[in-house]
């Protein structure tokens, strides 16, 4: 990564979808930066387009106007391959339902980025084992994630984000299916991590605890950072 | 491996469907394979039943296969024992056998009949015919009997009321185009199984039938070879041998193999395709509904960085671990169908124009197995292909966002 650069930079990004005869805009000209190691959390009430913000964020979409930079490569060029290697190398996801894939055990979840970076065995071993150490989850590696209480999935689903050790995070309702008591853990634990790692975090949450640990916060209504 | 592991983890999520695709694929594989393996055995059997017949490679005069002659032999050989000595000399051949067709009248005083004859030599032609030529009663002519001997077909048997040691009378027309007759006394009856056949069946002594037809030649040298697999390569050693003389091979010869063939590479070809299609739906429907179930999965994958192509090769290692499974069940099911059948003694009824009824066996064959399989697992993978990479291009966010 680019020190000179900023992890991510939106410039006047503006999203519409069609809904039936209509077009919803649902972000109207964000601009955004986020610095290296940063924390941000987007809040907004539902359809503010805190969805669309991240998605665009961690390039699973597409803007129909504006300009994204990632650790100072420009993406407005870039094809689908293109924007999948780079997400591939660089960008974490935490989703609010944890997405593990189901046959796969904790350990193969969270070596899995590793394999399509073609990370050596000896390698993956030792960082899948160093990662699950410290989501607290060494005794699960071969536990299938149904075994798994929410908050042990989540960790799971930190340690997987986290393991190739990506600039940027997108972490969307992280704490959303959590019970108050585990939601403070996985607040706390993806706080330590990401900064321990210089990960910037870009997360959507609507939970306060989240919100207050986190370097800055947006508020997002009807498309527009307020 | 990683990907294979994972390709069976996911295989095993929904076993019944994963089962039933897999049974469905044994069942067609072993289908397609017991299907052709009666091919095979069929292909087998009458090659076998030709070369017995006709012999691996034939030597006639250059006419002698036109089937214009004016009178019997006009296109004859001379010297067939030098020929015979010099072909016998060749590396493969088993026996030579010098053969005289003709035909005429046969009667037993008082009635007659047409006959279809063959003049052999017997030590070496009812050795060689084997089980195609089954004695009802009697035995081969001898070469030395004080009057001529003929084995006769059971049918003409039945026709002339003749029984093992009746005499007859064969009456033909002779080389310079005159009648002749000579009197014959049944030594054997015997049938090929083809009515047809058997109704007009004569075969005689070769030295019996040269005199009846006042010729010393004779029509054909069948060469029969210890392995069928040489026939060209002997066949094509007797051309450069004898340029001036016509050689045909059993397969050039053999009319009904060439149409048994033909309808049965038809029939099973098309019965092989149906095979095809169903495992192609069943692989399908299978893999379809995965991708359908796991399209959130699958959006997952992408956002983590998996490219659409990865995805569809996963998919794809999933359609070949379910129709590897199967081709492999179907090879098992196959096989034990193949050596049941050695054990069952099921026979066939008999084929249109033919009177007896062969066995059921079916042939094993490597090659057949082999290609079936790469067959089904290509199959497989094409489908899980087909299936997949609509999802796997999918937006991501659609994906995700799937329900």
């Amino acid at each position: 990564m680019n020190a000179n650069f900023p992890t991510v930079r939106l410039g006047a990004l503006r999203k519409s979808y069609r809904v039936g005869e209509s077009s919803v805009e649902a972000l109207k000209g964000v601009s955004l930066e986020v610095g290296g190691g940063e924390m941000v959390a987007l809040t907004g009430p539902s359809g503010s387009g805190k969805s669309t913000l991240l998605n665009l964020c961690g390039l699973i979409d597409t803007p129909d106007a504006g300009s994204r930079e990632l650790c100072g490569t420009a993406l407005d060029s870039l094809d689908e391959l293109s924007l999948t290697r780079l997400r591939r190398e660089k960008v974490g996801f935490i989703f609010q339902g944890f997405n593990l894939v189901p046959v796969m055990t904790v350990y193969d979840n969270v070596e899995y980025p590793l394999l399509l970076l073609g990370v050596a065995p000896a390698e993956r071993r030792r960082r899948v084992t160093e990662a699950l150490g410290r989501v607290g989850l060494e005794s699960f590696a071969l536990r299938l994630p149904d075994a798994l209480s929410g908050g042990q999935r989540q960790r799971v689903a930190i340690a997987r984000a986290l393991i190739k050790a990506p600039a940027l995070v997108i972490a969307d309702e992280p704490t959303a299916n959590l019970d108050s008591a585990t939601a403070r853990q996985i607040v706390d634990l993806l706080h330590e991590l990401a900064h321990e790692r210089n990960a910037s975090v870009v997360v959507a949450t609507h939970d306060e605890r989240m919100s207050s640990h986190c370097d800055r916060v947006l508020h997002l209504i009807d498309g527009e950072l307020q | 491996m990683k990907w294979l592991v994972f390709a069976w983890k996911n295989v095993m999520r929904n076993r019944r469907r994963s089962l039933t695709a897999m049974l469905i694929t044994a069942f067609g594989t072993a289908a397609v394979l017991a299907s052709g393996g009666f091919a095979l055995y069929t292909y087998e059997s009458l090659e076998e039943m030709t070369a017995r017949d006709s012999g691996h490679v034939v030597v006639a005069h250059s006419r002698g296969f036109d089937g214009d002659e004016d009178v019997p032999l006009q296109y004859g050989l001379a010297d067939a024992t030098g020929l015979a000595a010099k072909f016998a000399a060749l590396p493969g051949v088993r026996a030579v056998a010098p053969r005289v067709q003709f035909s005429g009248l046969i009667s037993n005083g008082d009635k007659s009949a047409v006959f279809v004859g063959s003049g052999v030599v017997p030590e070496i032609d009812f050795r060689l015919r084997g089980p195609q030529m089954s004695f009802s009663a009697g035995r081969p002519p001898a070469t030395n009997a004080p009057a001529p001997e003929v084995v006769i077909g059971d049918e003409l048997a039945r026709l002339m009321k003749a029984r093992v040691g009746t005499s007859l009378t064969l009456l033909a027309t002779t080389t310079e185009g005159n009648l002749n007759a000579v009197d014959v006394v049944v030594s054997g009856i015997a049938g090929v199984g083809v009515p047809e056949i058997d109704k007009r069946l004569v075969l005689a002594d070769l030295a019996s039938v040269q005199r009846l037809l006042l010729s010393d030649k004779v029509g054909t040298l069948s060469i029969y070879l210890k392995e069928t697999a040489d026939t060209e390569a002997v066949a094509a050693r007797v051309r450069g041998a004898q340029p001036d003389q016509a050689v045909k091979t059993w397969r050039d010869l053999a009319v009904f193999y060439q149409a048994v063939r033909a309808l049965y590479n038809r029939i099973f070809g098309i019965l092989g395709v149906i095979m095809i299609c169903i495992v192609l739906f069943a692989m399908s429907n299978t893999l379809g509904m995965a991708v359908v179930e796991r399209t959130r999965e699958i959006g997952t994958l992408r956002a983590i960085g998996t490219l659409p192509g990865e995805v569809v090769r996963n998919f794809v290692f999933e359609g070949m671990v379910i129709g590897g499974a199967g081709a492999v069940a179907g090879m098992v099911l196959a096989g034990g169908a193949t050596v049941a059948l050695l054990f069952a003694g099921i026979d066939m009824p008999p084929p249109p124009g033919r009177s007896a009824g062969y066995p059921l066996f079916l042939s094993f064959s490597p090659l057949l197995y082999g290609a079936v399989t790469l067959v089904v697992i290509t199959l497989a993978a094409a489908a899980a292909w087909m299936v997949s990479r609509h999802a796997a291009n999918k937006p991501v966010t659609e994906a995700l966002a799937h329900v």
